[in-house]
């Protein structure tokens, strides 16, 4: 497999603090990999800085072996990059078709649509089919987002990011707030995701979760990447010996 | 499909709730002309008074006066009013009245050419219209029109500034609205007093839109710039409210205040000295000769067009006597 | 909880697991989802309780067509506002926007002297005109200039008043071509007042662009979630500069409405008209937290006070309760919605 998206050396001060500090990060097509990292170790200013989300002060990106730089998220979105963020972002007053389109209607054909008209059947029903295309625990799509359970909300959020992601999905926690059933869908949804052909980024701090789906999970502690691991055969003390600076590394560069 | 739905279900639901609005029952043409012919029976003895303005003693006098002399004459009295004198809140209201079918209808237009309209409707209706306090562009179709000769009550303000200050100076007008007829015929009949006296600089009118807090800060502006002013004729009851304050407010001394209309509240600005001498209107006689009138117009008896009722001077000195009983009421 | 949402969810119904219309949800409860139905019942059971009282005086064509036309220029209005509280702002400005484009319009159709149709065109473009620059100065510096839309608007209500008075010295310009007052002010077609029939199509068409077009989906979903919106691509600063710019665009045409139906520019006059048309859309059941609100609620909501005083009037109530009722009125809608929202957050 060959390297779809990478970053090399990337830096990022705010003030005296350094957030990132020469961090690395790789990943390969139609690959899950988990970013993980104790609290500050700088795990969503990396995603952010490689989704336009932030501007680095050094450091280079190469998507498909290109260099590439995002100033806004859009220019992200256009090579197939999207990112759930934590707090999904999502309408609450809006239904989930509604906030799979968002900004991104689907137009009646013709005269209408150049009078703004939207398609709305077909956003319901392409909303529809790629709930069931993720096993989405969602039962209806004109319901408002904000009366949905917070399964039900992280669902949408990523239906509508694998809507538009056509290269890589960054998932920012998605299952921080979940009970046990809506994990295990949250979960499915990122191995039928992968199986679309999508590479993932999962950031978690659950170490069983991280290590049932990622294929490679990659430590990052004081803003640099300190560890990868194959996720075959590594257990979750060693995962947390590698975030903690507890376990001795040098496995740094294998991938 | 969806457009359709759409458009048509809002526009169902805004048909739906004018029809609801419109008439629910199945027979509005024949209850519409019953009520017509009832506007002009005898039978019908009700009085429907529009206010200028709601919770203003003056016209609160003018309802005594009607009231008294409804329940002489044997009618009913509703009194409406609008929140603001405002006719774009008093259309609405003369609208319902109209609507209500009294036998008579006793109005004081909020303003000359946006209540031509309404009022020509409720005459058309078979009502007969008694214009009070203030007029319309075409006063025609009323049976009557009674209001103080605001003229005069003008030239009246002015011969009270002059008595306490007979060696003239600087006056100044804070006034409502533009565009109230009675109000502007009392700056007129100062203007034109002032003018003609070569002792008095009459610098002008000054409008409060009938608050009293832009009133006060009307008068402590005049004062910032003119310190001399001798006398102010405050054309209503709130702009003399209005200018009390504001002359206190400037800490200015020995100017003459003249307040048209005798609220309560200016009485306690009389007997404070800070208001110190107030033109009264008859509100109360208003009210009671346009029963009379609208009586004369309904029973076939002589009508007279147009009445001009007087005023009475009030100064601390008669308060106690002619001028105390021309203090305007707060209730009946 | 718009009617765009609500119809379709009984119209469509296509196949597979997941539903596309919102079957699982009684009858009963949607309709108490939907603060406009509440309110319409509220509205249905005055008009009923006054046409019990009244049934000669208040349920006439002639009392209802007197109320069209009394609440048509606030409809107008309303239009727009609706438009502006449901991105989470608020207009206090549209009355005195009003005044300025009717005085505007009205000095210079005075100075052409003709009272044909072509003058009232005229009027009509400039009323417009004028009314569309407050609007997008009141969009400018809410959206660029990030002053909070109740201090930008309560300034304008002060400044487009002032130029209004300036312009005129403050004596009303009491001229408006005949053709407007006798065509629009007071005409009728079918029965039914021309001015209401303006309003409704005026309605119909703004109710389209909020329940229909992108340009209404952007705008709740800038009240529901502004930071989402941004973070989709939503041009939000435009879509307010738009939102604000059409607001004063309808209070332009109210002005001239204004201008046919009172045959003067009543500068002292629409001191309450704000205030009245925020209370309307929101008794209709547009949340002023921003995201809910539909067209028709506000319709209901600007019927319900207008109703309420023509009932009192015709039934001889007081004033005063006539201005009690209908700010309870107002505080039992806010609570109303604020209770569902509330119920909504439990997740039902």
């Amino acid at each position: 497999m060959s390297v779809l998206f990478e970053a090399r050396g990337l830096s990022r001060r705010f003030g005296r603090v350094q957030a990132l500090d020469g961090a690395d990060f790789d990943i390969d097509e139609g690959e899950v990999v988990a970013l993980i990292g104790d609290n500050g170790a700088g795990k969503s200013t990396l995603v952010k800085a490689l989704t336009g989300n932030l501007a680095v002060d050094s450091g280079e990106l190469r998507f498909q072996g290109e260099p590439v730089s995002f100033a806004t998220p859009q220019e992200a979105s256009r090579l197939g990059i999207e990112v759930v963020h934590q707090d999904l972002a999502l309408a609450p007053h809006l239904d989930s078709a509604q906030n799979m389109y968002l900004g991104r209607e689907i137009m009646r054909p013709g005269l209408l649509g150049k009078l703004g008209f939207m398609d709305n059947t077909t956003m319901r029903e392409a909303t529809a089919k790629a709930f069931t295309e993720l096993g989405s625990a969602v039962r209806s799509v004109v319901v408002p987002v904000g009366a949905m359970s917070g399964g039900q909300k992280q669902s949408v959020a990523i239906a509508r990011a694998v809507a538009w992601a056509n290269k890589v999905l960054f998932l920012d926690e998605p299952t921080a707030a979940l009970g046990v059933v809506q994990t295990r869908n949250v979960l499915d949804s990122i191995k039928r995701v992968r199986d679309q052909g999508i590479a993932v980024v999962l950031i978690s701090h659950s170490m069983p979760h991280v290590l049932e789906v990622a294929d490679r999970v990659q430590v990052l502690r004081l803003g640099r990447r300190v560890a990868t691991f194959e996720a075959e055969g590594t257990s979750v003390e060693t995962l947390v010996g590698a975030m903690t600076g507890a376990l001795e590394l040098n496995q740094e560069g294998a991938a | 499909m969806r457009t359709r739905t759409a458009l048509s279900s809002t526009a169902a639901g805004i048909a739906a709730a004018l029809t609801l609005a419109a008439c629910s029952t199945g027979a509005p043409t024949s209850s519409g002309s019953s009520g017509d012919a009832g506007g002009g029976s005898n039978d019908n003895k009700t009085i429907a008074f529009v206010q200028g303005v709601a919770g203003d003693q003056f016209y609160i006098t003018m309802q005594c006066g009607i009231e008294a002399k409804a329940k002489e004459l044997g009618y009913t009295v509703t009194t409406q009013g609008p929140q603001k004198f405002d006719p774009t809140l008093q259309k609405p209201i003369v609208d319902s009245v109209t609507a209500s079918k009294p036998a008579v209808l006793l109005v004081a237009p909020t303003d000359v050419q946006a209540m031509q309209a309404p009022l020509d409707q409720a005459a058309k209706a078979g009502i007969k219209v008694v214009l009070v306090d203030t007029t319309v562009n075409d006063p025609a179709f009323a049976v009557s029109q009674i209001s103080s000769d605001n003229v005069g009550g003008g030239k009246a303000a002015f011969d009270a500034i002059k008595q306490a200050k007979p060696d003239g100076g600087k006056v100044l007008v804070i006034s409502t609205d533009p565009g109230v007829s009675t109000v502007d015929a009392r700056v007129n009949g100062f203007e034109e007093a002032a003018k003609g006296d070569s002792a008095f600089q009459y610098l002008g009118v000054q409008y409060s839109n009938n608050d009293p807090a832009k009133a006060a800060n009307l008068v402590s502006a005049a004062l910032q710039k003119d310190p001399d002013i001798v006398g102010i004729f405050a054309t209503n009851l709130f702009s003399a409210e209005g200018s009390a304050t504001g002359v206190r407010q400037a800490g200015a001394k020995g100017i003459t205040i003249v307040g048209f209309d005798a609220g309560p509240n200016q009485v306690k600005a009389l007997e404070d000295g800070t208001v110190q001498a107030l033109v009264a209107q008859q509100p109360g006689v208003i009210g009671e000769d346009g029963v009379e009138q609208a009586n004369a117009a309904l029973t076939g008896g002589s009508v007279e067009k147009k009445i001009q009722t007087g005023f009475t001077i009030i100064t601390k000195d008669n308060l106690d006597g002619e001028g105390g009983q021309a203090v305007y009421k707060s209730s009946c | 909880m718009s009617t765009a949402t609500d119809d379709t969810r009984t119209e469509d119904r296509p196949s597979g697991t997941i539903e596309t219309s919102a079957g699982h949800t009684s009858i009963v409860e949607r309709v108490q989802a939907v603060q406009s139905a509440w309110i319409l019942g509220v509205l249905v059971v005055i008009i009923a309780v006054f046409g019990l009282m009244a049934p000669s005086t208040f349920l006439t064509v002639g009392n209802a067509t007197n109320i069209a036309q009394n609440v048509s220029i606030w409809a107008v209005l309303a239009v727009g506002v609706t438009f502006v509280i449901i991105t989470s702002g608020i207009d206090l400005s549209i009355g005195s926007v009003l005044v300025v484009s009717s005085v505007v319009a009205a000095q210079v159709m005075e100075r052409m002297g003709d009272q044909g149709w072509g003058t009232a065109a005229v009027g009509l473009v400039l009323s417009v005109l004028v009314g569309i620059f407050w609007g997008c100065f009141n969009g400018f510096m809410v959206a660029k200039a990030n002053v909070p839309p109740l201090i930008v608007t309560l300034g304008t209500l002060s400044i487009a008043l002032g130029i209004a008075q300036i312009l005129t010295g403050g004596v009303d310009v009491r001229s408006a071509p005949t053709v407007l007052q006798d065509n629009i002010g007071y005409g009728r077609l079918a029965g039914i007042p021309v001015i209401s029939i303006i309003a409704l199509v005026i309605v119909v068409l703004g109710g389209i662009l909020l329940h229909k077009t992108r340009f209404g989906r952007y705008t709740y979903a800038i009240g529901s979630n502004e930071t989402s919106a941004r973070r989709v691509g939503i041009n939000v600063d435009r879509k307010l500069l738009q939102i604000y710019g059409f607001t004063g665009f309808l209070a332009g045409i109210a002005g001239l409405l204004s201008l046919a139906q009172y045959g003067t520019t009543t500068i002292a006059g629409q001191s309450l008209t704000n205030l009245n048309v925020i209370a309307a859309v929101v008794i209709g059941g547009t949340s002023i937290f921003g995201g809910t609100g539909t067209m028709f609620g506000s319709m209901v909501g600007l019927f319900i006070p207008a109703v309420l005083q023509a009932g009192f009037v015709i039934i001889g109530v007081s004033p005063y309760w006539q201005t009690v009722a209908v700010g309870s009125i107002l505080i039992a809608a806010v609570y109303v919605d604020q209770h569902r929202r509330a119920n909504e957050a439990r997740g039902k």
